[in-house]
């Protein structure tokens, strides 16, 4: 089963700034195929989505690129820079509270591994 | 499995097709799309079938656009891109109208250099005497006398003045007095030669009290107090005791004082009103110092200082003052006068005696009194220019503004498109504004280029040593502020007015026709014109008054008259002397006398009390008379006019005992229309305690009246003066042959190197001499002068573009008018006519605006030029040719251009 993209929106950030920060240099088609992985398929990240984010991120100045020539292609990879390392704990602490605060206002377990 | 190039040439020529174009998100797209399909094909599909999939994973073109549409909209929306955007479209047009770019910021650069370099002058000016940390506690004593047909308001007091001042009262914690006798000869106790030093004073041990002049060597507290003591600046050690220690050292002084050095002090700064290097203690028996030992309040020759106690009221102090002359100086006066003298009638009979203080802060710009050590700066230089800064930053703006509102009009359909195309109107006005200050600050930086190239040749005219203050961050944080500011100032009217166009009536063209000619860019014109021609009338006024001074007719001739200084250097030679010289085939005449009549540290002044003989000696017939000796040759070498009588002569040996009197002289002593052998009576000796003893009475008999010559300068009237016979060796003065000049010197100075080997010989021109008088006002108008013609120069500057521009604009009509006909001259005439209507607009707000300010200059003068209809026609006349040949220049261009180019094509 997939997730609705609306509950996606929110964590969009968070999910390629902690992609980012265990895999370290990374381009964005694998961004997806990672968080697909770990998803056991069931969060498909939509291109469309993804590269605002990421462009955004980067003129935020969390991440930083590279640029590597992969025979007739051009590929652009993305890392996170120091402040983006800061960043990337605390949207997944922050989202951890939430999840938290989701489960009381929902009544519900959550568990925690 | 790897994709081929052919398989990756497909996908970017597709992606390319759909739409996927913009940059930095093109390349990511490709990759990201190759490496899916590379993961589809790798699970079993084929190229077509993956690529298939992948587009419809994207969602198709729609898709894919959204993606690049969302990336691009997060990139546009950062300010920072939005700035690069503004500053490029600013560069591109600055660039794309070269010329104008350049007048704007050439013109503005050298109003905004400009006004450093007289702001600086400014702040040099106001600074002065700041380095003394008690300065607001230390004040000058000036005294002002009305009487027997003088006025003189003098920084001299008495020399008892500072003790009993300090006597009475308790608000004063200390005095110092100087008193400067001109120039002296020094030498080493080991030298031989004889250096004439100038900035030499007699002054009291209180001095490092009071001024904050630094001593190197030595004791501040105790150096002064010995007789016999001096101190002298670094500068001089240097120069006499060069590698040791001046200290305890001796320096002789014009031959026959010894003075032992006890301190040493750092030169006195730039910013100050007296600048010595020699400091003598007035203590002992030398006779200055005995002077300054006298208790006779009636002569007055000491520059005296008072530092206040912290907290006290200047004000109150000063109003005791008229007491305090009637306490010292009353009963002094009616001693000699006879007992029914008393200030209180002395003042009611249109007399005045009074003692005021000038704050040590104010005598730079405000005193001009005599008795001043250096000639001091003037608050209405100070006020003329501020006045003269501000129009030149007035005039380089309003060009700025006019160019920009008158370019604009260019870029009216660029408005309108950028509307069209979503921009705001706070967008527009953003981007104007950077635009105008993006070229002003170009202009600040070359400004402050100017600045270091000019600052040299200012500074050699005013005789100052002003300097950028490069060091401090405040002058890179004002002239940042500044720029910004007159920026914002000069872009706010354009950008306003610009980005409220509605974009439909700009695109239909409606609007641009409007705007060539506007009433603020007219009014604005007009303005610049009218402190154009205002300038010139007072740098034509400036010039004929100092013309005037210089060519007016003095009383004697200056020309042709050689002063060989320091006359008592040749003692006991100094009659030989004169002999010798007068032997010189191209000398016409010798006279020695220290007296000359233009003033100068070489000239001498003597100031005396006489009566007509027959008349008491009481308030209502005393005259005060400037009591000049010289030999029998004075009148006749200086070329001044006997009027009645006769000149001196040794063939009538009375003439020991005669004066020749000035015309104003024999008006004052009321000796009618026969004064000739007439006597005048003068009080001959002193009492012990130094004042005139009422017992013994000295004749002189008038034997000859000579013209009024002026003595001092032209600011002031001419007092009634006398020539007396007899030995005053200031300095030898002849007059020579034309055409000689050099060959008179070397055998003048022959002769003096005989009779006074040792003694340095100095000499100089009567004439100069006489324009130094006037050196300040000549440097100051100079000054006026370089800046209102940087003032003109800037306001055609603008002028030559306004036309240019509308020249330009009207290109296409100029094309039809010659077509259908027109003549060059008339289209000349039709260009010109709207700028000639502004210019006398202009001079007639100009004129009565001029007229005010010089007759306010003129004021200070005694003898004045006059300034007649004349100077205002011709300063009209010459701004209009100057406004003229600028925009004819443009004009005659336009006029003569082949109407084909400008219709052609449309």
């Amino acid at each position: 089963m997939t997730h609705s993209s609306e509950l996606l929106k929110g964590t969009l950030q968070t999910i390629v700034l902690k992609v980012l920060k265990d895999y370290g240099k990374t381009y964005g088609y694998e961004i997806t195929q990672r968080v697909k992985a770990l998803s056991d398929g069931s969060i498909a990240l939509t291109e469309g989505a993804l590269y605002p984010t990421l462009h955004k991120l980067e003129a935020e100045g969390f991440l930083k690129t590279e640029k590597i020539i992969v025979g007739k292609r051009v590929r652009k990879y993305y890392m996170l820079t120091l402040l983006g390392k800061s960043e990337a704990k605390d949207r997944v602490s922050e989202f951890i509270d939430f999840m938290r605060t989701m489960g009381a206002v929902l009544q519900v377990e959550i568990n925690r591994q | 499995m790897k994709l081929t190039n052919d398989h990756i040439n497909y996908i970017i020529k597709d992606l390319n097709n759909r739409g996927i174009v913009a940059e930095g998100i093109q390349e990511e797209l490709i990759d990201h799309v190759c490496s899916a399909v590379e993961n589809e094909i790798s699970n079993g599909k084929n190229f077509v079938e993956a690529y298939q999939e992948i587009l419809k994973s994207f969602g198709h073109t729609s898709g894919l656009r959204e993606a690049q549409k969302q990336t691009l909209l997060f990139e546009n929306q950062k300010t920072k891109i939005m700035l690069k955007n503004y500053l490029t479209i600013a560069w591109r047009n600055l660039r794309k109208q070269g010329i104008y770019s350049f007048i704007n910021i050439v013109g503005l650069a050298t109003g905004v250099a400009a006004c450093m370099v007289i702001v600086l002058f400014i702040i040099d000016e106001l600074s002065y005497d700041k380095f003394n940390t008690k300065a607001n506690r230390i004040y000058r004593v000036n005294n002002e006398i009305k009487f027997g047909g003088n006025h003189m308001t003098m920084a001299y007091s008495p020399a008892p003045f500072a003790h009993s001042l300090q006597q009475d009262y308790p608000e004063i914690e200390a005095t110092v007095r100087f008193r400067t006798l001109g120039s002296y000869l020094v030498k080493t106790s080991a030298g031989k030669e004889s250096i004439k030093e100038r900035k030499v004073t007699w002054t009291d041990s209180t001095f490092f009290k009071i001024f904050s002049v630094k001593v190197l060597e030595g004791n501040p507290n105790t150096a002064l107090k010995a007789p016999a003591s001096i101190a002298i600046s670094k500068s001089m050690a240097e120069k006499y005791f060069p590698a040791k220690s001046a200290l305890g050292e001796t320096l002789i002084l014009d031959n026959k004082y010894n003075g032992k050095v006890t301190a040493v002090f750092e030169d006195i700064p730039a910013t100050s009103h007296f600048h010595f290097d020699i400091l003598i203690a007035m203590v002992g028996d030398w006779p200055v110092a005995k002077e300054a030992q006298s208790t006779v309040y009636l002569s007055n020759n000491f520059q005296t200082y008072l530092l206040l106690k912290e907290g006290v009221d200047p004000k109150g102090l000063e109003a005791k003052l008229p007491g305090f002359l009637k306490k010292y100086v009353g009963p002094q006066v009616a001693q000699i006068l006879g007992g029914e003298f008393t200030m209180e009638k002395f003042k009611a009979s249109g007399n005045k005696y009074e003692t005021t203080l000038t704050p040590l802060l104010d005598i730079h710009l405000h005193s001009d009194l005599q008795g001043e050590f250096e000639p001091n700066g003037s608050i209405t230089y100070v006020y003329l220019f501020s006045t003269i800064a501000i129009f030149i930053l007035a005039i380089a703006c309003i060009n700025f503004m006019n160019l920009s509102t008158a370019r604009s009009s260019n870029r009216a359909k660029e408005v309108g498109v950028r509307k069209v195309m979503g921009s705001l109107r706070s967008h527009l006005v953003r981007q104007f504004l950077m635009e105008s200050t993006l070229v002003t600050i170009f202009s600040f930086l070359l400004a402050i280029g100017l600045c270091f190239l000019f600052l040299p040749v200012f500074n050699n005219l005013s005789l100052k040593q002003l300097q950028l203050p490069v060091e401090s961050p405040n002058f890179y944080l004002i002239l940042f502020i500044s720029s910004l500011l007159i920026g914002l100032m000069a872009g706010l009217y354009p950008s306003f007015f610009l980005s409220a166009f509605k974009p439909v009536d700009v695109l239909k063209g409606q609007v641009s026709r409007g705007m060539k000619s506007g009433t603020i860019r007219s009014t604005l014109v007009v303005f610049q014109f009218v402190i154009s021609i205002a300038l010139i009338v007072g740098a034509i006024t400036v010039n004929r008054q100092l013309n005037y001074i210089q060519n007016k007719k003095l009383g004697f001739a200056k020309d042709q008259v050689i002063v060989v200084h320091d006359g008592y250097a040749l003692r006991p030679n100094v009659q030989s002397f004169k002999n010798e010289i007068s032997k010189i085939s191209s000398i016409e005449s010798v006279t020695v006398s220290g007296f000359l009549p233009v003033e100068g540290a070489d000239s001498w002044r003597n100031d005396n009390t006489f009566w007509k003989q027959g008349n008491q000696p009481t308030t209502e017939n005393l005259v005060s008379l400037q009591n000049w000796t010289a030999d029998f040759d004075y009148i006749k070498t200086l070329g001044m006019k006997i009027k009645l009588g006769r000149d001196f002569s040794i063939q009538f040996p009375s003439d020991s005992s005669a004066v020749v009197l000035n015309e104003k002289g024999i008006q004052q002593f009321e000796l009618g229309n026969d004064p000739i052998g007439k006597k005048i009576s003068t009080f001959d000796g002193q009492l012990p305690d130094g004042s005139p003893d009422p017992s013994k009475v000295k004749y002189w008999t008038v034997i000859g009246v000579v013209e009024d010559f002026h003595f001092s300068s032209m600011k002031e009237g001419i007092h009634p003066l006398g020539v007396f016979p007899g030995k005053s060796d200031g300095s030898v003065i002849l007059r020579f042959n034309a055409g000689s000049t050099e060959q008179v010197i070397e055998s003048i100075e022959k002769i003096w190197k005989q009779l006074a080997p040792s003694q340095p010989f100095q000499y100089s021109f009567l004439d100069e001499d006489f324009g130094r008088m006037y050196a300040a006002e000549q440097r100051l108008s100079k000054i006026f002068f370089v800046f209102a013609g940087l003032a003109i120069i800037i306001a055609c500057l603008g002028l030559f573009a306004l036309t240019a521009f509308t020249a330009e604009q009207r290109t296409k009509e100029i094309g039809i008018r010659k077509v259908l006909g027109a003549s060059v001259s008339s289209i000349v005439v039709l260009l010109s006519k709207e700028f000639g209507k502004l210019l006398i607009i202009a001079f007639v707000i100009a004129a009565p605006l001029a007229w005010f300010g010089v007759d306010w200059w003129l004021k200070s003068y005694t003898y004045k030029t006059e300034i007649g209809v004349m100077v205002y026609l011709f300063a009209g006349v010459i701004t209009f040719v100057i406004a003229w040949l600028t925009m004819g220049y443009q004009s005659i261009r336009a006029a003569s251009s082949d109407p084909v180019k400008s219709l052609r094509s449309e």
